[in-house]
């Protein structure tokens, strides 16, 4: 995948998190039942973004890596 | 032993340690200002990581955060929900700013703005707003401390004593070693609170209910308004969504716009150390959930604290934990007050000084230092002071406090990615912005669908800025090179 599509998606994910932790998104996801990993399910959604954001986080990171070695300037 | 000894004794050793840690760090640093302002820019990623997660893990997530999740149970989630939504866009901002931090020599937020758009009121500005935000953090911070220290010793220390021991410790390392000290020491105290807070969140739960799953059950079946998203407002009654939905967006805008924060910026090694850092910080937001998990063992728990910032010290003292969990959890609670504590006192010297007072008379680097140094006494003063209070409102204030650090994100991005953007349009739009979020904050009566005050700021000030700067003259290119390349 080239850098600035990873930039792109990185940001949509983010954004998409923004959505869906928030009104309206929020709606279909905001109820205490049914509990995930014992937690109310409300906490649980929001803490899974957050874990994804980690995730996607961590492979742009990988790729801007691989993009800076490749033509030496930073981005 | 009686058991508020062992405590006092315990938490005595861990503020010697972090004292002998912070003096110790000092010992590495030059006497220049980018020295005690920016630690030389030599932070590696393990101190980036505890520097910005402990400064963002105040008295307020270790004291509040279970408060909120006892008294107003699901409305607690936008604090989960915020920080890794603040964090992200730094991870494109922060190299951003730090590049044009080297270039420049910048050391704090307001001279790269005003780096961009020269005005020395645009600085003053900036450095009085910062003033205001931060003197009622500090003192919420002082507060804590006192709070934690007067309840798990019977009283025997109580809020004034207890303060000022833990914050004269603070102000003796602040003074002497300024941001490398802040570094080391929040790496420390960072590791504490993970640790603390992880084990008794996953302990309590289980030895009252059996486990999470089984405290949750028990929840919903007897209080199920209070899980019921988004929850409560203080008191009791629903809480509204515009409410809950603007809280997190303008604690997510406001959250890296903290001078104290964003100021760690220009700390870091290079880029990677950088963007490591942001890319890890949401693990550090994911130490909320056994934070809150303690605030809901407190739901069905007999008898309640004096007010719902006190259920963390009141859950531990009526479980009867061994004297030294006790002591181990208030050193955790010091630590979570005092690492952002230091960070503020820190950051609001370095930017009055640099911002403030520097712009309008010529200091030489060791006036400057000493200057900050004093502002550090005087802050440290003006907060202890203000902590003593029972009654003072500084929730309300802080909350407030929000709302004008939001308004420093526009001339912020403005400075980074709009080439049109002029001195007068960032200066329209951050007083009409900063007026707009007080005038609300003074009625909220008025505020539409119940939005935090710092969003219809926002609201005001976006627009300002852009139409202002497009009736102005355009900044030469010459100018502009400089800053894009």
């Amino acid at each position: 995948m080239n850098l600035k599509t990873a930039r792109v998606l990185a940001g949509v994910y983010h954004l998409a998190m923004l959505y869906f932790v928030t009104w309206p998104g929020i709606l279909p996801f905001a109820k205490s039942e049914p509990l995930v990993l014992g937690l109310p399910f409300t906490m649980a959604w929001i803490a899974a973004w957050i874990a994804g954001s980690v995730v996607v986080l961590a492979l742009l990171d990988r790729i801007e890596k691989k993009y800076r070695t490749t033509d030496g300037g930073d981005a | 032993m009686e058991q508020w000894v062992v405590v006092t004794i315990i938490i005595t050793a861990y503020l010697g340690l972090t004292l002998t840690i912070g003096l110790l760090a000092g010992r590495k640093q030059s006497d220049s200002v980018a020295g005690y302002v920016a630690a030389d820019r030599s932070f590696g990623l393990l101190v980036m990581y505890f520097v910005t997660g402990a400064s963002v893990f105040s008295a307020f997530a270790f004291l509040g955060g279970p408060g909120w999740a006892y008294s107003r149970g699901a409305a607690a989630f936008y604090i989960l929900a915020y920080g890794a939504l603040g964090m992200a866009p730094f991870y494109w901002i922060g190299p951003r700013v730090a590049k044009l931090g080297r270039r420049h020599g910048y050391v704090t937020q307001a001279q790269l703005i005003t780096g961009r758009f020269p005005s020395r009121n645009l600085s003053g500005l900036i450095a009085l707003l910062s003033l205001i935000a931060f003197v009622p953090y500090v003192t919420l911070q002082m507060r804590g401390a006192g709070i934690v220290i007067e309840a798990v010793t019977d009283g025997n220390v109580p809020i004034w004593l207890g303060s000022a021991v833990a914050y004269g410790i603070v102000i003796a390392y602040v003074l002497s070693a300024g941001a490398m000290a802040v570094g080391w020491t929040n790496t420390f105290q960072g590791i504490f609170m993970v640790v603390i807070a992880w084990s008794l969140g996953l302990y309590l739960p289980n030895a009252l209910y059996g486990g999470i799953g089984e405290m949750f059950t028990q929840i919903v079946a007897e209080r199920p308004e209070l899980l019921d998203p988004p929850g409560l407002t203080a008191t009791g009654e629903p809480w509204s969504w515009g409410a809950y939905s603007t809280f997190i967006l303008v604690s997510a805008v406001g959250l890296m716009m903290w001078p104290h924060l964003f100021m760690k910026a220009f700390t870091a090694k290079d880029d990677d150390t950088l963007r490591r850092t942001v890319i890890l910080f949401p693990t550090f937001q994911l130490f909320l959930i056994p934070v809150f998990l303690i605030g809901f063992s407190g739901v069905l728990f007999p008898g309640s604290p004096p007010s719902s910032d006190f259920i963390l010290p009141f859950m531990i003292l009526e479980t009867e934990l061994p004297a030294l969990v006790v002591g181990l959890f208030c050193a955790g609670a010091l630590s979570a007050s005092m690492s952002t504590g230091d960070a503020l006192l820190h950051a609001s010297a370095s930017v009055v000084v640099e911002d403030g007072v520097q712009q309008f008379v010529d200091l030489d680097e060791r006036s400057q230092r000493r200057l900050m140094q004093g502002l550090v006494l005087l802050t440290g003063a003006t907060a202890y002071i203000f902590a003593q209070d029972p009654d003072s409102s500084l929730v309300l204030l802080l909350a407030s406090a929000y709302g004008i650090i939001a308004q420093f994100a526009p001339p912020v991005v403005a400075a980074l990615y709009w080439r049109r953007a002029t001195t007068s349009g960032v200066i329209a739009g951050l007083i009409a912005g900063a007026a707009t979020a007080f005038i609300f904050w003074q009625n909220p009566q008025f505020k539409p669908f119940d939005m935090h005050e710092g969003i219809v700021g926002l609201l005001v000030h976006i627009p300002v800025l852009v139409i202002v700067s497009l009736a102005t003259e355009p900044q030469s290119d010459e100018h502009l090179d400089t800053f894009f390349e």
